[in-house]
């Protein structure tokens, strides 16, 4: 009788003692999520846009080159689901042509100005925010953020915006020392999520 | 005895849960009650004050803003590009201390109901103990095209580490979720009017 008594004491501490690791363990993985949001104008057919031109994007980052590592990611991006781009200095070339600075200070009449002189469906800009190594409390992971725009230039509206974010290290990375991602890969992964809502794969 | 026993692991998933529990600030924010914000169909963005060490933290906050506007589908926003433009063709020097006639004509430029101004006051890792997570802190403001009036305001902080991530080296938020996190949240109190 003591036996069965003491057995079933051991069994409960056990059941106990999963349920709280599982607990633990479910907290650590956390509870947030950035859940993407994005802009397409409703009446906008992303089907009929063939042709696009990648122009420059802004760099909030300290890596002097992140703009231009992402603006290639987003046209190799585009290439691969068949969509042709505009070579670059052909797009330098237009923007000379037509006093554009910056793309900042770009207007809307602009971006009609641009599509009829490359003869292109849409235009597409954004801005890199976050490009580097960042510093967690365990460990550093690689992290990207990107907004991006595309403008319709038969009109000059914006067709399209998202912010894309990579997130921070994975649980295996934190906790066990697995290798994570390399900063190419996660830009690679940022610029494919962010087109594949908009595309819808 | 016996049944303090039964019950202390119970008793410690309870406080481990109260203590870590998912945090939810609640943000300072003003809202005209007698406006109908159904009305704004189309805002600018204008240059944010950065009052934060990190040069870009403006321009991100910014940028974010005008997506996450836009991904709402409350209103539509014009392109920063034009903004800048109409703020240079009015000759407007600072946007933070823009007067209820420069808003009246800035938004006239525009063809908007609104601007939206604001100021990143935090951006950056803050410091506690012997680990940092970040921490932004964001004021917004919308003002109305015909009055010049503030309508919405709202200043919002997010960030630090919880305590599941200091003790047990859970996923803490990265610098851009935290904006995004933020920012989102600070709109969504524009949602239910």
């Amino acid at each position: 009788m003591i036996d069965t008594v003491t057995r079933t004491r051991s069994y409960r501490s056990r059941i106990y003692a999963i349920v709280f690791f599982y607990l633990v363990i479910l907290s650590a993985f956390g509870c947030s999520t950035n859940g993407m949001k994005q802009f397409i104008r409703p009446d906008y057919d992303i089907g009929s846009m063939k042709t696009v031109a990648v122009i420059p994007f802004r760099n909030f980052t300290a890596d002097n080159f992140a703009n231009e590592k992402i603006r290639s990611k987003v046209s190799i991006e585009l290439l691969s689901r068949d969509i042709n781009i505009i070579e670059p200095g052909e797009i330098i070339s237009v923007m000379r042509e037509l006093k554009i600075r910056s793309v900042d200070s770009m207007r809307n009449k602009d971006f009609v100005s641009m599509g009829n002189m490359l003869n292109v469906d849409a235009v597409i800009t954004g801005a890199v925010e976050t490009f580097g190594i960042s510093k967690g409390i365990t460990t550093s992971y690689p992290e990207v953020s990107v907004q991006l725009m595309m403008f319709e230039t038969a009109t000059g509206n914006i067709v399209w915006s998202t912010f894309q974010t990579s997130g921070g290290a994975s649980f295996w990375t934190r906790h066990f020392g697995a290798e994570g991602s390399t900063l190419d890969n996660v830009s690679e992964m940022v610029v494919k999520e962010a087109f594949d809502s908009l595309f819808g794969r | 005895m016996h049944l303090l026993k039964k019950y202390v692991p119970v008793l410690m998933v309870l406080i481990l849960f109260v203590i870590s529990g998912c945090r939810s600030d609640i943000p300072v924010y003003h809202i005209s009650e007698d406006i109908d914000f159904s009305y704004y169909k189309r805002v600018a963005v204008v240059p944010f004050d950065n009052l934060t060490n990190d040069k870009y933290a403006d321009e991100i906050v910014r940028q974010v803003v005008v997506s996450e506007l836009l991904a709402s589908g409350l209103v539509d926003v014009v392109f920063p590009g034009e903004v800048k433009s109409a703020i240079a063709e009015l000759g407007i020097k600072s946007v933070s201390t823009m007067t209820a006639n420069q808003i009246k004509a800035l938004c006239n430029a525009l063809k908007v109901e609104a601007l939206i101004v604001g100021a990143v006051e935090e951006y950056g890792e803050a410091r506690m103990g012997n680990i940092s997570a970040p921490q932004v802190t964001v004021s917004l403001m919308m003002a109305d095209a015909n009055t010049g009036s503030i309508v919405w305001s709202i200043t919002k902080t997010r960030g630090g580490a919880s305590f599941m991530a200091r003790h047990f080296g859970a996923r803490h938020e990265t610098i851009s979720e935290t904006v995004l996190l933020l920012v989102r949240d600070s709109i969504r109190t524009l949602y239910r009017y």
